[in-house]
């Protein structure tokens, strides 16, 4: 019995072979079969990114960091530590970053594995520091919120300054005056 | 590296190569290579000891603890020896590339090794959390030369 059933087994084998077909799939000589929740690679739109560091802030493994130095400041992006959860598109006050459904990034290569968008930062219009914002995003909140035109682009230090003088001016006239 | 990558005339032998990942990379290693996505049709046969492989898959970020098994095993694999790195632990560290007890990916990994004198022949990335089994079959198309390279990288100067 268990002779018999010993031939005739590769016999059913290939009659459930022929029944089922191919089912490899082709890739990478075919279009992936890529489900719509699928997340990828992000792309940052270098038009739009104001450099706010938003998404710096959410990015779990530190994919994305802010580079600052004495006149720019760099939004790096390192897909190699990207875990594509895609929190940074969630925060992103100008919608720069758009999700992809690109996987296809292995390379040998490390540099290739680096996007960079550099900002310049703004310089205080009173004493020519540089302060911390990029010139865009200056721009972005400008539009936003109102500030008065004594106190936008000047550094925190020369904002002072203006602020404490200001006062002093109304109340008791300018500071240094004796009355 | 392509001169050394032609010395693997014969098919890829990979060794799984686990520093300690969270297993959702190591599942899809063998998804690669059921029969739905077959990464034997381009000659990949997972081998059971680095002393018979070529490529050592290496998932996770390298724990401290796992460190000396690590250089073991790369030391034990013949020359030319080829790592590629799976996922974002294995390329970058992922979510853990700052912690006390990992060295964070494989970069800090090629630097311990050369300190130690021992030559690892090229590292391939594959970023991904965890890797889809497309991707490392992308991977290894891309060894053997049968797909173009995508990755690029952007500068952009924002005026
Ligand atoms: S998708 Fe997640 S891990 Fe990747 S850059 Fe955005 S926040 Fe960071
Ligand atoms: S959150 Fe958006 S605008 Fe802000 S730095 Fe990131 S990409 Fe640029
Ligand atoms: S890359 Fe993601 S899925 Fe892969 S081992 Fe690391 S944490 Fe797990």
């Amino acid at each position: 019995m268990s002779f018999v059933k010993k031939i005739i087994k590769p016999v059913e084998v290939l009659v459930v072979a022929s029944k089922t077909g191919r089912v490899t799939i082709k890739y990478p000589f075919e279009e992936p079969w890529i489900s719509p929740e699928f997340r990828g690679k992000i792309e940052i739109d270098p038009t739009k990114c104001i450099g706010c560091g938003a998404c710096v802030n959410a990015c779990p493994p530190n994919a994305l960091e802010m580079i600052e130095s004495e006149d720019k400041k760099t939004l790096r992006y390192f897909v190699g530590r990207c875990i594509f959860c895609w929190r940074c598109i969630d925060v992103c006050p100008v919608g720069a970053i758009k999700g992809t459904r690109n996987f296809e990034l292995a390379t040998n290569d490390p540099l290739d594995l680096y996007d960079y968008i550099v900002h310049n930062r703004v310089k205080c219009r009173e004493c020519g520091k540089v302060t911390g914002e990029t010139t865009r995003m200056l721009k972005y909140v400008l539009e936003k919120a109102f500030v008065t035109e004594n106190y936008n682009n000047k550094c925190p230090d020369c904002r002072k300054k203006i602020f404490i003088n200001a006062i002093s001016m109304r109340r008791t006239g300018p500071v240094g005056e004796k009355t | 590296m392509e001169k050394k990558l032609e010395r693997i005339k014969r098919s890829i032998w990979v060794f799984h190569l686990n520093t300690g990942s969270c297993n959702a990379c190591d599942i899809e290693i063998l998804d690669a290579l059921t029969p739905y996505h077959d990464a034997e049709r381009f000659g990949v046969k997972l081998v059971g000891s680095p002393r018979h492989a070529d490529v050592l898959l290496l998932t996770g970020p390298i724990t401290l603890e796992s460190l000396p098994k690590v250089i073991n095993a790369i030391e034990a694999t013949p020359r030319p020896r080829f790592i590629i790195a799976l996922g974002s632990c294995g390329s970058g560290g992922g979510i853990w590339h700052d912690t006390y007890s990992t060295i964070g990916g494989v970069n800090s990994l090629v630097k311990i090794l050369k300190e130690r004198g021992v030559e690892v022949d090229g590292v391939y990335y594959v970023p991904g959390c965890p890797i889809r089994p497309e991707a490392l079959l992308y991977a290894v198309a891309l060894i053997r030369g049968l797909v173009e390279k995508k990755a690029k990288s952007m500068v952009a100067t924002v005026e």
